[in-house]
């Protein structure tokens, strides 16, 4: 026989090293001969898409496709640190760090179009790699052009900026401090489940999870942060464990013996993105990479109890767990 | 806020050389004179080292050279928190779990490497195993490093938890435990570096912080950090593992003894048993609460396996304590975290940062009071959500984008939606 459940967990996930370590980004960002924006941080994108988010954010600013943007890959020689890709800290640190040196290269751009054009800041606006006067859109001049009279000029095109919020460390006698983190990310799992009572197997069956993101940069990206994020969560409310004997020995150093979830143990998911904006973050963003995760666990555990009466407070809850606790309760009854 | 291009999915940057195998993993990176390298495991989990036998590893076909402690005897520990990790283990010294190097073999070939390996003789004196935390905490216990046992111990008071408790109409008690699991990134661990003519060592390898790795594993050799350049290739996952610095520090050490270019990848297994893992941790929650679900009072004993060595458990573990109530206002909040060394490979940081093992905890708890109460768990934790000006458990005000009850709201209007039933 088989018995359905549904469970709910609500996270909440403090964000950036926080505790008053030092935890900055650096970047810059120069318009080079032809016209094209490099950027060069050194976040580490591991599949997460900080590339494409630091992109967005300094073509937005700059007002240019996300086309004519050239990254620099991470590289100790030419890059300076953008901190870790962890404590779901890149969108806001290095996110604020591009935002801040897109501002000050923008800036750079106008000061000197206010010089070549002889008109002043409310009548020059930015649109596709170029400078435009108000009223006089057949006079643009292409950020090419632009790079072209600095460079004659002996001015460069280029900036560097960081961002390096100051976080409070904790009174090691009771924890407490003014700003732990810089901000917090929220999410919200439910799930359903399908136990079969003769197995103790669960299937999850259905699944939605509505993260407090505050704005997204690039919302298919978020939903890949959760739909992965929540594969692993599967992984460990349900079969994932590594084992060691009483001589230390690692009994299932292999994926024969070490179960990870398939695309066939997870469900259709939807993620519902909430925008809550954090006045701090890049256009008002908030970190998702970790949080992702963290919901999914507790709501399947939740759920299954809600199936058939097992309360499990051993992660994983193996079929041979949920048997034993089975057979725990009819006894009881 | 939202603009022309923020808030809106373009194309993944990365994608086009991603898909068409463009993209250069440390695994595809190749040089005609490069060397290949892997090292030799410690033989058990906690032990002394007596007697390193290299004779007849060094007899094999292809091997250019072997590397032990006794050959760099400058070489320092490293370690994200605390440097107390050695990169190569050495006569008369511990080996701390299965995962801890004796030797770095390098050869022409990883078939002739491999063979290498399995023809060292290591003896060693066995010492006791600890793999359970709670036995590493009793007085009687091996000290697994020279401090002692515990690493470090943190705590949390806010409001008053005495009061807390006596204002609750009810108090609920459990214990909760979460295992050890391991990342399994897609890509295995895997690097190469080569030494340049002015003595720089490159090494390409896939780490979560480049100017990190460059600064321990040039404080390990004893180098300037000018000497060292980390560059990044392409990565296939990561989740907290590749924080850690292992290969990294190997490849630097075997480039520079044998002035070639040297590459390693581990196998799954190696790079299981060897690499950091998800600590295990136990939870010992007492939470108060009205009749109504208002909560009073959390109380927390958090314990938290590091294994052999800290890595970023000294972080991962409190972070565990201080998410302790999730996103609910709670008073009067009392606690401690304790990290502690086992002889189990060594723990580190994984999606979540002991934050994802709390939730499970604290989840639960909430549900089981929601039961005791008679209250519906959507609105025991609706009542207790933060908002603007709740106070964390850390005392941190919270003053903007504090967005939990919205993502319940939300959460239930989506599942109902696609047909389902909160029961």
């Amino acid at each position: 026989m088989k018995k359905r459940g549904v469970g709910i967990a609500s996270v909440m996930f403090g964000f950036g090293y926080g505790e008053g370590f030092p935890d900055h980004s650096t970047a810059s960002i120069r318009i080079k001969p032809d016209g094209r924006v490099e950027v060069k941080t050194a976040a580490a994108d591991v599949g997460q898409g900080v590339l494409t988010v630091v992109s967005q954010i300094a073509a937005e600013i700059l007002g240019v496709p996300v086309e004519s943007i050239d990254l620099v890959n991470g590289d100790t020689a030419v890059t300076r640190s953008s901190g870790s890709t962890s404590a779901t800290r890149q969108t806001f640190f290095t996110g604020n760090a591009v935002m801040n040196t897109a501002q000050i290269l923008r800036s750079i751009i106008f000061d000197l179009a206010v010089k070549v054009y002889g008109k002043t800041y409310p009548e020059l606006y930015f649109e596709n790699s170029c400078v435009v006067p108000h009223g006089a859109e057949e006079k643009k001049i292409s950020f090419a052009e632009l790079a072209k009279i600095a460079a004659e000029r002996g001015e460069k095109l280029e900036a560097e900026g960081s961002y390096f919020p100051i976080t409070t460390p904790p009174d090691p006698s009771n924890g407490q401090g003014e700003r732990v983190y810089v901000s917090y990310t929220f999410v919200t799992t439910i799930a359903e489940v399908e136990i079969d009572l003769g197995t103790g197997q669960v299937e999850v069956i259905r699944m939605v999870a509505a993260p407090d993101v505050g704005q997204a940069i690039h919302p298919q990206n978020v939903e890949g942060q959760m739909e992965g994020g929540s594969a692993q969560g599967i992984g460990m409310a349900l079969m994932e464990e590594i084992l060691f004997d009483e001589y230390g020995t690692l009994l299932n150093p292999n994926l024969s013996t070490y179960l990870i979830p398939t695309s066939l143990d997870v469900p259709r998911m939807q993620t519902v993105i909430v925008e809550d904006e954090e006045p701090l973050g890049p256009f008002g963003a908030k970190g998702i990479g970790e949080p992702a995760m963290i919901s999914t666990a507790p709501a399947i555990i939740n759920a299954i109890y809600n199936a058939c009466g097992v309360r499990i407070k051993e992660l994983p809850a193996t079929p041979e767990k949920i048997l034993r606790e089975l057979k725990k309760l009819a006894a009881g009854n | 806020m939202k603009g022309n291009i923020v808030g809106h999915s373009v194309p993944k940057v990365d994608a086009k050389a991603k898909v068409t195998g463009k993209a250069l993993y440390a695994t595809d990176l190749y040089m005609e004179d490069m060397l290949y390298m892997q090292v030799l495991r410690a033989p058990y989990a906690h032990a002394v080292i007596r007697k390193i036998d290299l004779a007849q590893a060094l007899a094999v076909p292809g091997i250019v050279r072997i590397i032990t402690k006794e050959d760099l005897p400058g070489l320092k520990n490293h370690g994200l928190i605390f440097k107390d990790q050695p990169a190569l283990v050495g006569i008369g010294e511990k080996v701390r779990f299965t995962g801890d190097t004796l030797a770095i073999v390098i050869g022409e070939s990883n078939i002739q490497v491999r063979k290498a390996i399995k023809k060292i003789k290591v003896e060693y004196d066995k010492l006791e195993v600890i793999t359970d935390p709670l036995r590493a905490m009793e007085e009687d216990a091996v000290t697994i490093h020279t401090a002692g046992n515990i690493v470090c111990t943190h705590k949390l008071d806010k409001g008053d938890i005495v009061r807390g408790f006596m204002e609750a109409d009810l108090i609920v008690y459990n214990e909760f435990k979460t295992q050890h699991v391991e990342h399994i990134t897609l890509q295995p661990d895997a690097g190469l570096a080569t030494l340049e003519e002015d003595d720089t060592i490159c090494i390409w390898a896939a780490t979560q912080w480049l100017h990190d790795t460059r600064v321990d594993v040039a404080q390990a050799m004893g180098l300037p950090v000018e000497k060292i350049r980390i560059i990044q290739p392409a990565i296939g996952g990561a989740f907290g593992k590749r924080e850690d610095i292992i290969a990294q520090l190997h490849l630097a050490i075997a480039v520079r003894e044998v002035k070639r270019p040297v590459k390693t990848i581990y196998s799954r297994e190696e790079s299981i048993i060897a690499t950091s893992k998800r600590h295990p941790m136990i939870f010992r929650f007492r939470t108060g609460v009205k009749k109504d679900g208002t909560l009073t009072a959390w109380e927390a004993t958090v314990i938290g396996d590091t294994g052999a060595y800290a890595s970023s458990g000294p972080a991962v573990v409190h972070k565990g304590l201080y998410h302790c109530t999730g996103p609910y206002d709670c008073p009067n909040v009392r606690g401690v975290a304790y990290t502690v060394y086992t002889n189990n490979t060594y723990a580190g940081a994984m999606r979540g940062f002991g934050a994802t093992q709390t939730a499970f905890a604290y989840e639960s708890q909430m549900d089981i009071i929601a039961e005791k109460l008679g209250i519906n768990p959507i609105e025991l934790r609706l009542k207790n959500a933060y908002q603007v000006g709740s106070t964390t458990p850390n005392g941190q005000k919270l003053y903007a984008s504090v967005g939990v009850k919205e993502t319940i709201i939300k959460a239930v209007e989506a599942f109902e939606r696609l047909g389902g039933v909160i029961r």
